[in-house]
C-alpha cells in the first residue's frame, strides 16, 4: 500500500516523479547510502582538501579519513569513496527514466529525456574525472539489471553523446529555471572537451555560449555566493538548494561540516579551512596583477600561532580583493557576522594541521534567512545554490581553450573581463565602515606576452575566481601538474604551518584519479579493477 | 466362550477417559472408550485386555470371567510416554521418530528469564541461542547451522498460535510454560513453508479435569544484576602518556591542548579551556569549570553501568471439575539493565480454560494479554564510553553534565548524560493472543478440532533528544520522535483426526486446512523546538517546529495450506509417519506461489525384538531416520516480487526554482519475479539408548541439511554502480549443513538418598556453500574498510577475509603476507583469515539432591569459532585520536619492544592497519556456568504449619564466570545478517549481566 508500481508510473505523472527524483541525487545524497552526507556531497567540497586550496578543517582526528586523503595516504578503504555510489546512484536515477520514457508507447517527452540524458552526462562527467577509469551503465544494462560492467577505460563518448542529444533537445530557457538549457549543455559539453584536451572543439561552443548565449556575470562577484546569485545570469547549472523551513532536506546536506565551530553563529563543524598557500595567491604586485611566480615565496602576514587575545596585524601589502570573498580571515568581516576573531573561531588547535581560516563562499551571510537552514545539529543546511558551472567558469575556460589555441588577445579578453569585474565589485569593508578592510589592489592584464605566460595567467585566474568551488583538483590533474604543484604546495605551507609539514605525505602520479573503492570490486564479483598504483 | 464386557476407564484422578483404546491381547479385536470413558467389548472369558491411552502406563488385565472390568489408569512418570505435542497433533515421546528436543521446562525456569526463548539456550542439542543483552530485547536462535541468510527464527507454536517473531516470547511468562519442544528435521514438515528454521512448540499450563481443590502457586524473586567483563581502558595518565608518545613517534611537536608540552604529559586539575553553551539562537558559549577527578579520570564503562534490582512476581491457580477446567496467572517482572537508566517491566496474565459441552464437544481458549515498558537506551552510550577521554569529568563544577567542549578533547558525547536524557524514552507494546477452539468427537477415534488464534500487538515508541549544551557539536535545537505500529494476525485451521488400533497396527493420522494472515501498519513522527524539556511537555503538538512524517508503512501477506499426516506403529517396535503439506503464499508469483513439502521418518524398537538380550546392560535400543523438505518464506518484504517506487521527501525531491519543493519518486525496491522458495531438505539419522538400569541414557542424532534456493537481498547484483534501491531478494545457492547432536545423562540415586545427574549435550555442525549465483558474495560493506566475511562455493558461509598480519618491519607497523606473490602489498593480498563456525557448542547440566537440599549447575560453551573484534578499530588505533584506548596499547611496539600486540603508536592510522586484517580476528571460544542455584525444600509439615503444601527457598546466580580468550565484552557475538557472522560491530555489544538472586517457590 502507497507504493508505485511500474505500470503505475508509466505516464507523464510517472515520468515527472522519476526526473525529479533524478534532480534530487544532484546533492549526492542517496538511498542505502554508504558513507555520511558530507563523503558523498554534490559540491565536491571534499575535493578541493586534497589540493592547496583547502585543509580538512577541524582536528586532526576529526573524520580522520578526510585527514588520510589530505595527507596523501589513500587507501581503497576510504569511507570517502562513497562519493563514487553517489553518483551512480543518479547515474541510474536519470537511467530510470530513459527506461520509463521508452516504455511509454504514446505522448512526445523528448524534454524529459533530454533531461534525463543531461543529467546522466552530468553524472558520468562526475566520475569520470573522479575515478578515470569507471564503467558505463548504459539504459539497456539497466533494463536487464546487468549493472557491473567493466571499467576498462574513460567513458568520454557516451557524455558526450548525451551532452549532444541535450544540447539538440532541450529549450533554449526554461520556466524551472533549475533545469539545464541548451546552452547548459553546450557550456558542459566544452567542458567535457577541455578535460580531453581538445580545445578547439571546447573553443567552438564556449564562443557560441559567449556570444549568443543569455549569461553575463553579475556586478557583484560575492553575489555568486548570496541569494542574489541564486539562478542569476551568471548561473548556468547549478544544484538547487533551498531551506523550507524544519529539517532542510532540500539545503546542502552535504557540506554540514563547513561553517565555524566554534564561531559567531554556534554552527559546526569547523571544516573546510582555505590553505595560507590559497591566501598567498591572492596577493598582488604594485601594477593590481598576481605574483604568478613568486606568490609563495614569502607568507601573507596570518595568526596562526596566535591567539585571540594576542594582537594580531593582518596583511598590508596589496591583495585581489576577492581574497576576502574567499577566505575567511581574522580582522576580516566574516560575511556579515562581525569581525573575524581568529583562533577562538578556529576548531582546529595550533596542533592541528589546518591553519586559520575559515571558508567563506559556502557559509550564508547574516540576514539572508532564506539561505540559513535548520538541519539536526545545528544552522548548517545552507540554502546558496552550488554552481556546478557558471559564466565566469566558461569564460576561463574559453580563455583557456583560446591560449592552447594560441589565440592569446581572445584568451586576455576573457581574462580580463573576469578581472574586471572582480575590480568593480564592492570590497570588503573595515569594521568602522569608512573603507575598505585591506590594502585592494586588482587590475587587468595590459597583455599576454606569450603562449607560456597566458597559461600561467589563464590557470592562476581560474585559481582565484573558483577557488573553493570543488573545481581545483581536477584542474589539477586535468593539466597534468597535480604532483608537481601540490608536492611543492605542501612544502610552502609547512612552513607557516609547520605540523602540516611533518604529516603530509607525498603526492604520487597516480594519484590523479582516485582509487575504485573494495566495496565497489568485492560487490561487483572483480568485474571492476582496480586503478594502478593502488 | 465369548462374553461381552463393559466397564469404565478413568485417570489417575478418577475422571472418565474419553478414547481410551481397549484391546483384546494378541487379536485384532479393539475399541475405544465413549465420552464417559465407558467401553464395551466382546472377548473370551480368558482372555487379557489390554488398556492403553496416551500419557498413561499400558496396562493388561485379565477377564478371568468377568462382564465388568473398571481400569484406572496411572499417569506414566517416565519420559518415553510422555505425551509431547509436535504440532497438530501429540505423541508419546518413545514412538516419535523425527528429531524431536525437549526442554526441561522445570530446570529452564530457574533462570531468571526475560524472554522465554532463553530457555533453549544450551538445552536442546544443535540450538544456539544468543542473547542482545539489553533487557527486553530478542535473542538470536539457530536451529543446527546456518542453511538460510535471511531470517533463522525459528517458527514459534504458542498453543494456537503461529509465530516467526521471536519478541512475542517477551510476552509469555516462564513459568506459565508446560512444555517446550523443538522440530529439527523433517518432524517440523507439518509447518512446511516456514518450518526449514525448526519449529518451536510451546504449550501452556492447565488445570486438570476433577481437581479436589485448587492449586495455588506463588513464586517469586529478588536480586541485583551488575555488568561483568567491562574493558580495560586507559587512566588519564596513560591517555596523556598514550598521545605524548603518538606525537613523538610522528616527530610531530609533542604538544596538546590538556596535557601541555613538556617533556611528559601533565594531567591538568581542570579541563583546559572548557566551555559550555550558555544561550541558544545563536548558540554562544561561556567558559566554565570542570575539575578533572584525580588520580586516574575518569571511569566511563564505571559511571554508565549500575547495579541494578530485579523482581518477579509469579501467581497462578488451576482448577477443574467434571466439565471445565482452568488455568489462571499473573507475573510481574521488573528488570533494570545494568546501564544506567535503561530496564524492563511488564505484566502479563493468562487465562486457559477448557469446557465440556454435552457428551462429545469440547472447547477452550488460551487468552495472553501483557503489556511491557523498555526503557532500551541508547548503544552510543557505550561506544562514547570506549571513546571518551578520561580527562572530563560526568558533571562540571556547577553541577551540569561536563562534555568536550574542550580542545583535544575529540567530538565525543558525555555517555552518561545520553542515558540520562533518555530516561523518559520508552517503547511500549500492548499484545493479546491467544486461540479458541472447539473439539468434536465424531464417531470412534474421529474427531475434528477447529481453531482460531489471533494476535494483536500495539508498538508504541517515545524518543525525545534533548539539547547537550556541554557537547562540542551542540545541537541547535531538541527533538520528539513518536512511532506507532501496529500488528495484527490470524491463523484458522480446520482438522480431523483418527485415532485407531487394529491389533497390532495402531494408526494415528489428521489432515488439515490452514490459512494464516499478517498484517502491519505503522508510522513514525518527529517535531522539533520544544521549549520544555520534560516528560509532560512532550506531545507532538508542542513542538514549534515543521511536523515531519519521518515513515509510514501498511502492508501484508498471506498463507493457505493443506496438510495432512499419519503415525503408524506395528507392535509398538516399528514406527513410521509420512506427512504431506502444500503451502500457497501471496510472497511469490505464478507456479512459485505453491509447494508442497514431504516428510517421511521410520523407527524400530530394537530392544522389543525377541532377539536382543532382556538382560543385558542395554534396557532399551532404538534407531530411527528421517527425510523431510521444508520451505522458508519468511522474508524481510511483503512483495518481493515487483519493483516499487516510492515518494521520498528525504531523497526523491528537489526544488526547480530554488525556493518551492517538488515531489519526485525514486525506486527503492528492486524486484524479483522469479523468486521461488527456500526450500532445505533434510535427513537425519538417529540412535537413542536406555543402560545400565535405566540410569544411563544416550542419544545420538546425525544430520544434514540441505539448503536449496536460498533466499538473499543479491548486492552483487544491485552493486555500487547500480540504482540505489534496495536489492532485490533472489534465490542465491545452495548450502549444506551436516553434522550431529549428542546428548548423554546419567542419574543415579545412592542408598543413602543422594540423587544426582548429570546431562551433556554437545552438537557439531559443519557448513558448506554448494552453489552460489556468482563468484562470492560479501558480507556487509558499512564497515570502515569494506567487508570483513566473504561467502564463497567449498568454504563456510560468512568467513573471514582480509589481509593477514605476520608480524611487524623496523618503523614498527603491521606486515602483512603478500599473498599473490607480486612483492607489494594491496587488496589482491586478502585472504581467508578466521571462520565465525565453531567446531562444536556444549552444555552440562549438573544437578543433586538431599533431602530438602537441591543444587544445579548449568555449564555452556563453544569451541572453535573467531569472532570479528571491530571495536578494536576504535579501542587500538587513532581513529578518534583525543579519544580512550584499550589498556591493550600499552604494548605497542617500540625500538625496544618490538615483540608488541600493536604497532607503534601514531596520530593516524598508518599502513591501512584498520582495514580488514588478522589483528581483528580472535577466537571466541567460552565456557560460561550460566547458572547455579541451591534451594531447600522444606518438610512438608513445617510449610503445613504456614498454611502451605510446599515451600522452597533458594539462591541462584547467573553468569557467574566465563572463561574466553576473546577480548570483546562477549564472545556471544550476535549477527544479524548471515552473510556477516560474529562481526562484533559496527554497533558494539551490551556488556553481559550477571544476576544475583534469592527466590522463593510456594503452593497451596
Amino acid at each position: 500500500i502507497g507504493a508505485l508500481s511500474d505500470q503505475t508510473l508509466q505516464n507523464e505523472q510517472g515520468v515527472n516523479l522519476l526526473l525529479t527524483g533524478a534532480y534530487s541525487v544532484l546533492d549526492g545524497i542517496r538511498n542505502n547510502q554508504p558513507g555520511a552526507d558530507w563523503t558523498v556531497s554534490g559540491d565536491n567540497w571534499w575535493f578541493d582538501v586534497l589540493t592547496d586550496d583547502a585543509h580538512k578543517g577541524s582536528t586532526d582526528g576529526d573524520q580522520a579519513d578526510l585527514y588520510l586523503l589530505e595527507i596523501y595516504d589513500w587507501t581503497s578503504g576510504n569511507p570517502y569513496l562513497a562519493v563514487w555510489d553517489g553518483r551512480f546512484a543518479g547515474v541510474n536515477r536519470s537511467n530510470a527514466v530513459i527506461s520509463l520514457i521508452n516504455k511509454i508507447p504514446e505522448g512526445d517527452f523528448t524534454a524529459q529525456l533530454a533531461e534525463a540524458r543531461f543529467l546522466r552526462a552530468h553524472f558520468n562527467f562526475e566520475l569520470q574525472k573522479m575515478f578515470g577509469n569507471v564503467p558505463f551503465i548504459s539504459v539497456e544494462n539497466y533494463d536487464a539489471t546487468e549493472f557491473n560492467q567493466p571499467n576498462s577505460g574513460p567513458i568520454w563518448d557516451q557524455i558526450e553523446a548525451d551532452f549532444q542529444f541535450a544540447i539538440d533537445n532541450l529549450p533554449t530557457s526554461q520556466a524551472d529555471v533549475g533545469r539545464p538549457t541548451s546552452w547548459a549543455a553546450k557550456a558542459y559539453l566544452g567542458k567535457a572537451h577541455m578535460f580531453q584536451s581538445e580545445y578547439a572543439a571546447a573553443a567552438a561552443l564556449f564562443t557560441d555560449v559567449i556570444n549568443n548565449g543569455p549569461y553575463s556575470l553579475l556586478p557583484e562577484f560575492v553575489d555568486n555566493f548570496r541569494l542574489a546569485g541564486d539562478n542569476s545570469s551568471e548561473s548556468i547549472f547549478a544544484i538547487q538548494f533551498t531551506t523550507d523551513g524544519g529539517q532542510s532536506l532540500n539545503g546542502n546536506r552535504g557540506g554540514t561540516l563547513n561553517f565555524p565551530n566554534p564561531g559567531p553563529f554556534g554552527s559546526c563543524c569547523g571544516f573546510y579551512q582555505p590553505t595560507i598557500d590559497l591566501s598567498n595567491a591572492f596577493k598582488t604586485d604594485g601594477t593590481g596583477l598576481p605574483l604568478l611566480d613568486t606568490f609563495n615565496d614569502s607568507d601573507i602576514a596570518n595568526d596562526y600561532g596566535v591567539e585571540s587575545a594576542d594582537p594580531f596585524v593582518p596583511e598590508a601589502g596589496p591583495l585581489d580583493p576577492r581574497i576576502d570573498y574567499t577566505v575567511g580571515r581574522r580582522g576580516i568581516d566574516y560575511n556579515g557576522y562581525g569581525t573575524h576573531i581568529g583562533k577562538d573561531w578556529i576548531r582546529a588547535s595550533f596542533a592541528d594541521i589546518s591553519g586559520p581560516y575559515l571558508p567563506k563562499k559556502n557559509v550564508y551571510y547574516a540576514g539572508e534567512g532564506a539561505n540559513i537552514g535548520t538541519g539536526g545539529w545545528g544552522q548548517q543546511h545552507s540554502g546558496i545554490n552550488y554552481h556546478i558551472i557558471r559564466y565566469a567558469d566558461v569564460l576561463l575556460m574559453a580563455a583557456e581553450a583560446a591560449v592552447e589555441t594560441n589565440d592569446l588577445a581572445t584568451a586576455l579578453g576573457y581574462v580580463n573581463q573576469v578581472r574586471n569585474r572582480a575590480k568593480n565589485s564592492s570590497y570588503v569593508q573595515n569594521e568602522s565602515g569608512t573603507g575598505d578592510a585591506a590594502n585592494y589592489q586588482i587590475e587587468p592584464y595590459a597583455s599576454f606576452p606569450d603562449q607560456d605566460f597566458a597559461r600561467k595567467a589563464v590557470r592562476f585566474e581560474r585559481r582565484l575566481e573558483l577557488a573553493m568551488e570543488g573545481h581545483r583538483f581536477f584542474d589539477l590533474t586535468r593539466w597534468g601538474v597535480a604532483e608537481s604543484v601540490l608536492n611543492e604546495y605542501t612544502q610552502n605551507e609547512a612552513r607557516a604551518i609547520p605540523n602540516f609539514g611533518t604529516k603530509v605525505g607525498t603526492f604520487m602520479s597516480n594519484m590523479n584519479i582516485l582509487p575504485i573503492p573494495i566495496n565497489a570490486i568485492d560487490l561487483s564479483g572483480g568485474v571492476l579493477t582496480q586503478n594502478p598504483g593502488y | 466362550v465369548q462374553q461381552t464386557i463393559t466397564g469404565t476407564v478413568t485417570d489417575d484422578l478418577g475422571a472418565p477417559l474419553p478414547g481410551a483404546n481397549v484391546l483384546v491381547k494378541g487379536t485384532t479385536n479393539g475399541t475405544q472408550t465413549d465420552f464417559d470413558g465407558n467401553y464395551t467389548i466382546t472377548a473370551d472369558a480368558n482372555a487379557v485386555l489390554v488398556f492403553s491411552y496416551i500419557g498413561f502406563a499400558r496396562q493388561e488385565v485379565p477377564v478371568n470371567g468377568r462382564s465388568r472390568i473398571d481400569v484406572q489408569m496411572a499417569e506414566d512418570a517416565s519420559q518415553l510416554s510422555e505425551v509431547v505435542v509436535t504440532g497438530y497433533a501429540a505423541q508419546t515421546r518413545g514412538d516419535i521418530t523425527g528429531s524431536v528436543a525437549s526442554v526441561d521446562i522445570a530446570e529452564a525456569t530457574k533462570v531468571p528469564l526475560v524472554n522465554a526463548a532463553e530457555a533453549l539456550e544450551g538445552r536442546v542439542t544443535g540450538v544456539t541461542v544468543t542473547n542482545a543483552g539489553t533487557p527486553g530485547a530478542s535473542p538470536k536462535i539457530v536451529i543446527r547451522g546456518f542453511g538460510t541468510s535471511n531470517n533463522t527464527n525459528p517458527l514459534y507454536i504458542i498453543d494456537g498460535v503461529q509465530t516467526d517473531n521471536p519478541n512475542i516470547l517477551n510476552s509469555i511468562n516462564p513459568g506459565d510454560i508446560e512444555q517446550m519442544n523443538v522440530l529439527k528435521d523433517g518432524a517440523a514438515a507439518i509447518y512446511g513453508a516456514r518450518a526449514s528454521n525448526g519449529v518451536v512448540i510451546i504449550t501452556t499450563k492447565s488445570g486438570k479435569y476433577n481437581q479436589a481443590e485448587p492449586t495455588v502457586t506463588f513464586n517469586a524473586y529478588t536480586g541485583v544484576s551488575r555488568a561483568t567483563n567491562l574493558p580495560d581502558l586507559l587512566n588519564v595518565q596513560q591517555h596523556g602518556e598514550m598521545i605524548f608518545q603518538s606525537l613523538s613517534n610522528d616527530g610531530a611537536p609533542v604538544t596538546h591542548p590538556q596535557y601541555g608540552s613538556g617533556a611528559s604529559p601533565v594531567v591538568p586539575s581542570t579541563v583546559q579551556g572548557y566551555t559550555r553553551v550558555d544561550s541558544y539562537d545563536p548558540i554562544t558559549r561561556a567558559p566554565r569549570t570542570a575539575t578533572v577527578n584525580q588520580p586516574n579520570g575518569t571511569d566511563w564503562f564505571n559511571e554508565i553501568t549500575q547495579n541494578a534490582p530485579t523482581q518477579n512476581f509469579d501467581l497462578s491457580i488451576s482448577n477443574g471439575n467434571e466439565t471445565g477446567r482452568y488455568f489462571l496467572s499473573a507475573n510481574y517482572l521488573n528488570r533494570e539493565g545494568i546501564l544506567n537508566d535503561t530496564g524492563f517491566k511488564q505484566g502479563i496474565t493468562r487465562l486457559n480454560s477448557e469446557f465440556k459441552i454435552g457428551e462429545r464437544i469440547t472447547i477452550g481458549e488460551h487468552l495472553n494479554a501483557s503489556f511491557s515498558r523498555q526503557q532500551e537506551g541508547t548503544l552510543e552510550a557505550i561506544n562514547m564510553a570506549y571513546r571518551f577521554t578520561p580527562l572530563v569529568p560526568v558533571f562540571d563544577d556547577e553541577g551540569d553534565f561536563a562534555g568536550s567542549g574542550g580542545p583535544g578533547l575529540s567530538n565525543t558525547r558525555n555517555p552518561v548524560a545520553l542515558l540520562s536524557r533518555g530516561s523518559d524514552n520508552y517503547n511500549k507494546i500492548f499484545r493479546v493472543f491467544g486461540d479458541i477452539y472447539l473439539q468434536a468427537e465424531l464417531y470412534e477415534g474421529l474427531s475434528f478440532k477447529t481453531t482460531l488464534s489471533g494476535n494483536i500487538e500495539n508498538f508504541a515508541q517515545r524518543r525525545f533528544q534533548a539539547l547537550d549544551p556541554e557537547f562540542i557539536e551542540p545541537l541547535s535545537t531538541n527533538t520528539l520522535f513518536e512511532q506507532d505500529i501496529n500488528n495484527y494476525s490470524w491463523t484458522w485451521n480446520n482438522i480431523v483426526s483418527y485415532n485407531g488400533v487394529f491389533g497390532d497396527h495402531s494408526i494415528n493420522a489428521l489432515a488439515g486446512v490452514e490459512a494464516v494472515e499478517e498484517n502491519s501498519k505503522g508510522k513514525g513522527l518527529s517535531r522539533n523546538g520544544y521549549l520544555f524539556e520534560t516528560p509532560d511537555f512532550y506531545l507532538l503538538s508542542n513542538g514549534s517546529g515543521t511536523p515531519n512524517v519521518d515513515f509510514a508503512f501498511d502492508g501484508g501477506n498471506t498463507l493457505f495450506s493443506i496438510f495432512g499426516t499419519a503415525n503408524y506403529s506395528f507392535k509398538g517396535k516399528y514406527f513410521a509417519t509420512v506427512t504431506l503439506r502444500n503451502d500457497k503464499s501471496s510472497r511469490f508469483l505464478g507456479d512459485n506461489q505453491s509447494q508442497t513439502f514431504p516428510s517421511f521418518s521410520a523407527g524400530w524398537l530394537v530392544s522389543d525384538e525377541d532377539f536382543f538380550p532382556q538382560d543385558g546392560f542395554i534396557n532399551r535400543l532404538r534407531v530411527k531416520a528421517s527425510y523431510g523438505e521444508l520451505g522458508n518464506q519468511t522474508l524481510p518484504a511483503s512483495n518481493p516480487t515487483i519493483n516499487i517506487s516510492n515518494l521520498n521527501e528525504t531523497l526523491a525531491n528537489y526544488s526547480f526554482d530554488g525556493s518551492s519543493i517538488s515531489t519526485g519518486a525514486i525506486l527503492s525496491q528492486v524486484g524479483n519475479p522469479n523468486l521461488r522458495w527456500e526450500t532445505s531438505v533434510t535427513t537425519n539419522f538417529g540412535v537413542e539408548m536406555v543402560m545400565w538400569d535405566n540410569a544411563l541414557t544416550f542419544s545420538f542424532e546425525v544430520f544434514d541439511i540441505d539448503t536449496q534456493d536460498l533466499i538473499t537481498r543479491d548486492f552483487s547484483l544491485i552493486s555500487t554502480t547500480a540504482i540505489d534501491a534496495t536489492a532485490p531478494l533472489v534465490n542465491l545457492g545452495d548450502i549444506q549443513n551436516t553434522g550431529f547432536d549428542l546428548s548423554i545423562g546419567y542419574n543415579h540415586e545412592t542408598d543413602y538418598g543422594l540423587n544426582y545427574a548429570i546431562n551433556a549435550n554437545i552438537s557439531h555442525y559443519k557448513n558448506e556453500v554448494k552453489n552460489l549465483i556468482s563468484d562470492f558474495q560479501v558480507g556487509r560493506t558499512d564497515l570502515r574498510g569494506g567487508a570483513v566475511t566473504r561467502t564463497e562455493v567449498g568454504r563456510a558461509i560468512s568467513e573471514y577475509y582480509g589481509r593477514r598480519v605476520t608480524g611487524f618491519d623496523s618503523n614498527g607497523r603491521f606486515t602483512y603476507e603478500d599473498v599473490n606473490g607480486d612483492g607489494t602489498i594491496n587488496d589482491e593480498d586478502r585472504t581467508y583469515i578466521g571462520s565465525p563456525h565453531p567446531d562444536f557448542t556444549y552444555g552440562v547440566n549438573l544437578s543433586m539432591g538431599y533431602k530438602g537440599f537441591d543444587m544445579s549447575a548449568f555449564f555452556s560453551g563453544s569451541k572453535g569459532n573467531d569472532a570479528y573484534n571491530y571495536q578494536k578499530i576504535f579501542t587500538d588505533f587513532p581513529t578518534f585520536f583525543d579519544g580512550n584506548r584499550s589498556t591493550r596499547v600499552l604494548d605497542s611496539w617500540t625500538p625496544s619492544n618490538t615483540n608488541a600486540t600493536l604497532p607503534a603508536l601514531s596520530q593516524t592510522i598508518q599502513n591501512a592497519e584498520t582495514q580488514p586484517n588478522s589483528y581483528f580476528v580472535e577466537d571466541a571460544s567460552f565456557l560460561r556456568l550460566k547458572n547455579l542455584q541451591v534451594g531447600y525444600t522444606f518438610d512438608e509439615n513445617i510449610a503445613g504449619t504456614l498454611g502451605l503444601d510446599m515451600l522452597r527457598l533458594y539462591v541462584q546466580g547467573t553468569n557467574l564466570f566465563t572463561i574466553t580468550d576473546y577480548e570483546g565484552l562477549n564472545p556471544e557475538v550476535i549477527s544479524t545478517d548471515n552473510l556477516s557472522l560474529g562481526v562484533d560491530g559496527p554497533n558494539p555489544v551490551f556488556p553481559l549481566a550477571q544476576i544475583l538472586t534469592i527466590g522463593i517457590n510456594t503452593k497451596f
